[in-house]
């Protein structure tokens, strides 16, 4: 098949920018022909490069009091904005120039001047300002005087002219390096040389589509879930909205959280199956403790309540016999509705022996230079590093060191059991300042040498950009020293973020004469293989896709709501499928779902789909009758398998009073309380932060790591801002 | 909306867009302090707003407007001072030496894409820098979504063709 390079639709395709009908058509040209995929892949290369280089521009800012002028309008209702107070100057762009060309010392007349163009143009703008920006000022299109054929004939303009040629060009074909570079970073994560397992994910990259465009498969379920919705209720239309503009554009707020619609209310006879993957995440709870910390309240959507719930640990048992997890229900009334039922279903991970494994002593020396801002880089690096905290045990230690315009211990190596200590100092990480490595890898090491475990693995870990400036040590030396600390046993491993890995071969051959390895971390996913699975190799994941799937018994129950897990659900039918990924256990952790069931007999508000004409739904009596409110099916795989292993656990409901649920029980609806009435959901019945502070109290339990005290803290905190509902 | 809401809304909008408005007035005024006014006028411009207006397209709504306060700008800064060509005018910066240093810093593949023409560079600072779509950025710069398609492709093409001009130049050297 020939195909046309010139043609304007390969970049509309790597940029995200085709229709459905049009991608098609691409893929099956990239399928069939070698050189599409040629240009898809220079075109992606050279769009990678241009994105980085735009994130390297200097950073710039508004004055602190062009700021406050701006929120001081915001603050003012629409229309009262005109009165501008007497002595404060107008921020007009247009008196510039006049002040420039008066001259500094006609002081006098320059304040005339002001004064004038003070009034004229606020005049102006109160007419010019139209609802619709295109009327605001007459548009002045760019290279109106400049050719609109897209540069058949490159014009230069003067600067590039007076350049000196031989530098540009030494420049240009380091440039040129630097792309080569890229390319071969890129063939190596298709051929999989970086990371074995990474070949089987990223398989046929040329087929790929561009990420915006491929199917997010958590709104698959939220649209279902959507239709049933009580009337009245703001969902359906905010959902559609949300989902309709799904689009690969900066949408405000977007970067910062996914819509999160409450999992409403579902009719048994209309759906008995709740299926689910596990989500061993706790961002959210972090999250939501960093904004009440600085007196403000979390917003709506970044409270998952799952995230809360599983942010404690709970004392379920530890599997004992050949399953390697182990799964715990407990049914009483809802704190929130008495009529409901609250149903916990609990699992936990086998412990394994911490002893089996040799103890770490682990110092990250994290690049925090400006260009580390963006959100596949730190952000990015600090979500994975929380993942491997969150692996720890008390006999490994973890530091953290910075390197930006100056190094710096960021965290004294500290033990991994405070793992509040450990996250608190990954979020206070931030990126800001120009790159100096050479005396952060100096202090990483004493670190490192410093808190030497002796029979354990000793690391230091750099991640980094890519923009590593080995500063005042000469590179020789630099790499000279790591050798000689590797025959010390202070290994290194290098970890490269972000799109144009420039410094590629200084990394690798780093990581190299460190003993150590190196990898190109591009997803949050290979974040997580190499952060928590590979560099931690000895900590265990001990289940892997673990899913459930609960099915209702309508002889019992009415309606059932699953609290969170909002964007974990799965459709019924992947339940049984292993080629579906859902998440993995590690050694001693513990998930806990809830589920709100509403018994027959009680009636609850679900806008009903009409009575279906030709089903009818035959209930096997003499099955549904023996007590049962709902039947628990796990399924998992052994870390190395590939076929899923059943659990099953029938519950059956003893009309348990809420104060006789277990201490875990109620502090877990505590927790959902909470996150309900933070989230102002539809469902918070009763719930106040006056209610959830006296269950809070009340089942404290042991609580040796004060993370429960320091709960019911957050809920006084979060009371104080926002009253008691 | 409510006053509290709607200023939420508009420091999100602020903590967003701020830099990326400043770096593309900047790169059309040719200057960061001018760009400072043209973005804070942009601002109080949206302080007028009814949000549900703009909402829906609200980065494009903020572009436009900053473009066409920058183009007024930069078309007064020629009345002023005619001898100056408005492209040669070198963006500076109000720390001192800092011009100096963005010069050298300044990567060698934002120096080649000084030699395309300017409605090229518009395009691909709309669509790298600031992320902007197709349909967006031809809304911004009024030229039609077939023809940002065009200029960005063209401005890759040949940005790399250099690149591996060079390269092959390097290898044969």
């Amino acid at each position: 098949m020939n195909i046309n390079p010139d043609d304007p639709k390969w970049t509309a395709y790597v940029l995200g920018e085709l229709n459905d009908a049009e991608r098609a058509q691409i893929e099956k040209e990239l399928e069939s022909s070698a050189a599409a995929r040629e240009v898809v892949e220079e075109i992606r290369l050279a769009t990678d490069l241009l994105r980085h280089e735009f994130t390297l521009e200097q950073a710039v800012g508004l004055a602190p009091e062009q700021r406050h002028v701006i929120t001081s309008a915001a603050a003012r209702p629409v229309g009262a904005l005109d009165e501008r107070p007497g002595g404060r100057r107008p921020p007009l762009q247009f008196s510039r120039p006049m002040f420039r060309w008066a001259g500094v010392a006609a002081s006098v007349a320059a304040g005339l001047l002001v004064v004038a163009t003070l009034s004229v143009p606020s005049l102006l703008r109160s007419r010019q300002d139209a609802p619709l920006p295109q009327a605001a000022t007459a548009p002045a299109p760019v290279g109106e005087r400049e050719e609109r054929d897209g540069g058949q004939s490159v014009k230069t303009n003067p600067t590039a002219v007076s350049r000196d040629k031989v530098e540009s060009a030494r420049k240009t074909a380091q440039v040129a390096a630097e792309v080569e570079n890229l390319r071969q970073i890129r063939q190596w994560q298709q051929a999989g040389q970086l990371l074995q397992q990474g070949a089987q994910a990223s398989g046929s990259l040329p087929a790929v589509p561009p990420a915006a465009q491929r199917p997010l498969p958590a709104y698959s379920f939220a649209e279902n879930k959507v239709l049933t919705l009580p009337a009245g209720t703001p969902g359906p239309t905010t959902v559609a909205g949300a989902l309709g503009d799904r689009v690969d554009r900066p949408q405000f707020n977007k970067e910062a959280y996914d819509f999160i619609s409450d999992n409403a209310f579902v009719r048994v006879t209309q759906d008995p199956l709740a299926t689910f993957s596990i989500d061993v995440d706790t961002a959210s709870y972090a999250n939501i403790r960093r904004f009440l910390s600085m007196n403000q309240l979390p917003p709506k959507d970044s409270v998952r309540i799952e995230e809360m719930i599983n942010y404690f640990s709970y004392d379920y048992p530890s599997p004992t016999g050949r399953n390697p997890i182990a799964a715990y229900t407990e049914v009483a009334a809802a704190p929130w509705n008495p009529q409901h039922r609250l149903v916990r279903i609990g699992i936990k991970g086998k412990d394994v022996d911490v002893a089996k494994r040799p103890p770490s002593n682990l110092v990250f020396l994290v690049d925090v230079s400006g260009s580390m801002a963006t959100p596949e880089k730190l952000p990015m690096l600090k979500s994975a590093m929380k993942l491997m905290v969150e692996r720890l045990g008390e006999g490994d230690h973890v530091a953290i060191v910075t390197y930006a315009g100056a190094s710096g211990v960021h965290l004294r190596s500290t033990s991994g059991d405070k793992k509040e200590v450990i996250n608190s100092a990954i979020d206070s990480l931030n990126s800001g300042g120009s790159t100096n490595g050479g005396a952060g890898i100096l202090l990483a090491y004493e670190t490192a040498t410093a808190n030497f475990i002796r029979g354990g693995t000793n690391r230091v870990i750099l991640a980094t950009d890519g923009d590593f400036n080995v500063g005042i040590t000469n590179q020789g030396d630099l790499i000279r020293l790591i050798e000689e600390k590797a025959k010390s046993g202070v290994f290194l491993s290098v970890l490269g973020f972000g799109m144009g890995n420039y410094k590629d071969s200084t990394l690798e051959k780093l990581a190299d004469k460190g003993n150590g390895n190196y990898a190109y971390i591009d997803t949050m996913n290979e974040a997580r293989k190499v952060l928590v699975e590979e560099m931690t190799g000895t900590l265990l994941t001990i289940a892997k896709d673990v899913k459930i799937q609960v099915e209702f018994n309508p002889a019992e129950v009415n309606a059932y709501r699953l609290i969170g897990y909002e964007n974990r659900a799965l459709q019924h039918q992947d339940f049984n499928d292993d080629k579906k990924d859902a998440g993995d256990m590690g050694s001693g952790q513990t998930v806990t779902a809830l589920f709100e069931v509403v018994p027959r007999g009680v009636e609850v508000a679900i806008s009903a789909v009409d009575q279906l004409k030709y089903q009818e739904r035959v209930l096997d009596t003499r099955r549904a009758a023996n007590g049962e409110i709902l039947n628990v099916r796990i399924r998992y795989k052994d870390p190395d398998g590939n076929t899923s292993q059943l659990m099953e656990t029938p519950v059956i409901d003893r009309r348990t009073a809420f104060n006789n649920a277990s201490t875990d029980f109620r502090f877990a609806a505590a927790v959902a309380s909470f996150g309900m009435v933070l989230r102002d959901s539809a469902h918070k019945g009763q719930s106040t932060m006056d209610s959830v502070i006296e269950i809070a109290e009340k089942s404290r339990g042991a609580d040796k790591s004060g993370y429960r005290d320091e709960f019911v803290q957050l809920v006084r905190k979060a009371r104080a801002l926002k009253g008691n509902q | 909306m409510e006053d509290a809401t709607k200023s939420t809304w508009i420091v999100a909008a602020l903590d967003q867009y701020e830099g990326h408005l400043l770096r593309y007035a900047a790169w059309i005024v040719g200057d960061v302090e001018r760009a400072r006014e043209v973005v804070q006028e942009t601002f109080l411009r949206l302080c007028k707003e009814q949000p549900a207006r703009v909402e829906s397209h609200l980065a494009q709504w903020l572009f436009t407007v900053c473009r066409n306060l920058a183009f007024d700008v930069r078309k007064k800064e020629n009345r002023m001072s005619p001898l100056k060509d408005p492209e040669t005018i070198p963006i500076t910066y109000d720390r001192p030496g800092a011009s100096l240093e963005h010069e050298q810093t300044m990567s060698q593949v934002l120096r080649l894409m000084d030699t395309l023409p300017k409605n090229q560079r518009e395009v691909l600072r709309l669509k790298f820098q600031s992320d902007l779509s197709y349909k967006e950025i031809s809304e911004i710069t009024k030229l039609s979504v077939t023809n940002v398609g065009f200029l960005i492709h063209t401005a890759i093409k040949t940005l790399r063709k250099e690149l591996l001009a060079e390269s092959a130049k390097r290898r044969i050297q």
